[in-house]
């Protein structure tokens, strides 16, 4: 019961960021491989705030959102000027850079030490901790997260983002500011990754830089292509057989070496023959080019 | 009343001057062609009206204002829009929902009442599905409203596009080449429409090859050349200009 619950919780968190990711990815059409440095910094923010200042975890998770999503502008202002394969690269360049601050600026984030203690959430005189309680937690901000995304991408907003990845043109050619609608997706995606991150931070009350790797992004955005872009099932779906699919070949008898290896050839080969012969992905609505 | 002035402008790509020196003016309410053949400058013209392209020297009036500097989202909202040569509708997205995009001003489109608010927006997104449905009646798609743009024929797809600019609210239609690759049986509904921009006190400027809708649709016509206008007038003036023909019309029409 205890390794359902713990799958679920995982599942939870990479629901949110792989739908947080598809805003960027699938609505905007922009291909990030930066994710994982959101979730990193968003873990990080809250982190040092909990357990350096005792600040508790509403207000770091607050200040987690508010400072990644600022703090993406580094990334996603200069990157207007790129397109395609270019703005990959200054994406893969933000994500090296982010890791390696975490890495080396020790002072601050204890590199390779990572940050322990990281105290459990707490809400008046509920503490969240034990594998029941962040299961419900994990769920219920899964689904307020998710109910937020889901309110972008049926609005306006979200249909004007559909218009630039669909004709970056003809949209700015119809009145819309495609620098400033890029921009604030980039931050949006970058405050959800941070939720992400705080539940990362909470529930293994220990973070290092080692989570928050390009690996780390490889594999979100794998999610999305696998399970689909652009629509709310796919990055779902993405999240669910992900981060399952490892478990799986536990159960197969594999020993975990052997397992973590094969785990990665199999992504592989599923992206490749995905993108080959069903470019949408398992469920998705829109197809990479 | 003058509508657009640009004085002077020229545009130039590695030594080549596609646009050179050009003056011309437009009338509010006027139906202006400008004609040419290829590489006379014309998209290029439009493409600095339209604010896609600075001009190298010169400058664009609009309503006296000048679009100088201006981003193509903010020459759009000022009234000012375009129909490209090859449609650019949001493939992907239905008909219905590419009317929807062009309305201006959505505060639907802001963070803040997308995520917090979102049922705020419902009234007014009713309206713009009424609007978008009457413009797509006035182009004859509205049975086409749930039809993703990419399933539509060309000549659909330009009708579509022309719906989608209307929903703007747009003073000056900037069409390049409308009728191009038309199939003859859209050929006429298309005109119509085309015909019909005018009636309600827009500006229309045109490019074609096609002179059959040239002597159909101008009012006034401008010949363009190696980035200059070397003749301007009325279709009559125009098309039995000696110089134009040769360059442009050859014999016997």
């Amino acid at each position: 019961m205890n390794y359902f619950f713990h799958i679920i919780i995982m599942i939870n968190i990479y629901i949110i960021l792989s739908l947080s990711l598809n805003l960027i990815v699938g609505m905007g059409g922009m291909l990030s491989i930066c994710h994982a440095a959101f979730y990193g910094i968003g873990a990080y923010i809250g982190t040092l705030l909990m357990v350096n200042l005792g600040w508790t975890f509403l207000p770091a998770l607050l200040v987690a959102i508010i400072g990644t999503a600022i703090l993406s502008l580094i990334i996603s202002i200069p990157s207007l000027r790129l397109k395609g394969d270019y703005f990959i690269l200054g994406s893969m360049g933000f994500q090296s850079i982010v890791f390696i601050l975490l890495y080396n600026w020790t002072d601050l984030t204890r590199g390779p030490y990572g940050i322990s203690g990281i105290p459990s959430p707490s809400f008046l005189d509920l503490k969240i901790s034990g594998l029941p309680l962040w299961f419900v937690f994990s769920t219920t901000v899964m689904f307020i997260c998710s109910m937020f995304i889901i309110f972008l991408m049926k609005s306006p907003f979200g249909r004007t983002l559909k218009s630039i990845r669909e004709d970056e043109l003809a949209a700015a050619a119809l009145g819309k500011n495609i620098p400033l609608f890029k921009i604030k997706t980039f931050a949006l995606a970058a405050g959800f990754a941070a939720v992400a991150g705080m539940l990362f931070a909470g529930y293994m009350r220990y973070i290092d830089p080692t989570s928050f790797t390009m690996m780390e992004s490889v594999f979100i955005l794998s999610m999305i292509i696998i399970g689909g872009a652009g629509n709310i099932r796919g990055p779902v779906i993405g999240a669910i057989v992900l981060v399952v699919l490892p478990e799986l070949l536990r159960f197969l008898g594999m020993p975990d070496a052997i397992a973590a290896n094969m785990r990665q050839i199999i992504y592989g080969l599923a992206m490749i023959i995905l993108i080959r012969c069903r470019p949408q992905g398992l469920l998705g609505d829109y197809k990479f080019t | 009343m003058l509508l657009l002035e640009l004085i002077s402008v020229t545009k130039i790509f590695g030594g080549i001057r596609a646009v050179d020196n050009l003056s011309v003016t437009f009338e509010k309410g006027q139906v202006t062609a400008i004609i040419g053949p290829n590489g006379a400058g014309k998209t290029t013209a439009f493409n600095i009206i339209g604010g896609m392209l600075q001009p190298d020297t010169g400058k664009v009036l609009y309503n006296n204002q000048s679009l100088s500097g201006l981003n193509m989202w903010n020459i759009a909202a000022l009234g000012i829009g375009r129909l490209f040569q090859d449609v650019r509708l949001f493939k992907k997205m239905t008909v219905l929902e590419n009317l929807m995009t062009a309305f201006q001003n959505q505060r639907g489109e802001t963070v803040w009442r997308s995520m917090f608010i979102p049922f705020a927006e419902n009234k007014v997104e009713k309206e713009r599905k009424e609007n978008s449905m009457q413009l797509l009646e006035k182009v004859g798609l509205q049975d086409e409203a749930e039809t993703p743009a990419e399933k539509l024929s060309f000549g659909q797809q330009k009708l579509a596009a022309i719906a989608r600019i209307l929903a703007t609210d747009v003073k000056l239609l900037l069409l390049d080449e409308p009728m191009a690759g038309v199939n003859p049986a859209m050929f006429k509904q298309l005109l119509n429409i085309v015909q019909k921009l005018t009636d309600e006190g827009r500006t229309v400027i045109f490019v074609e090859h096609n002179l059959d809708v040239v002597r159909n649709l101008a009012q006034r016509i401008v010949f363009m050349e190696t980035g200059k206008i070397t003749a301007v007038g009325t279709p009559q003036e125009v098309l039995n200009n000696p110089q134009v023909r040769a360059a442009y019309i050859g014999r016997g029409k």
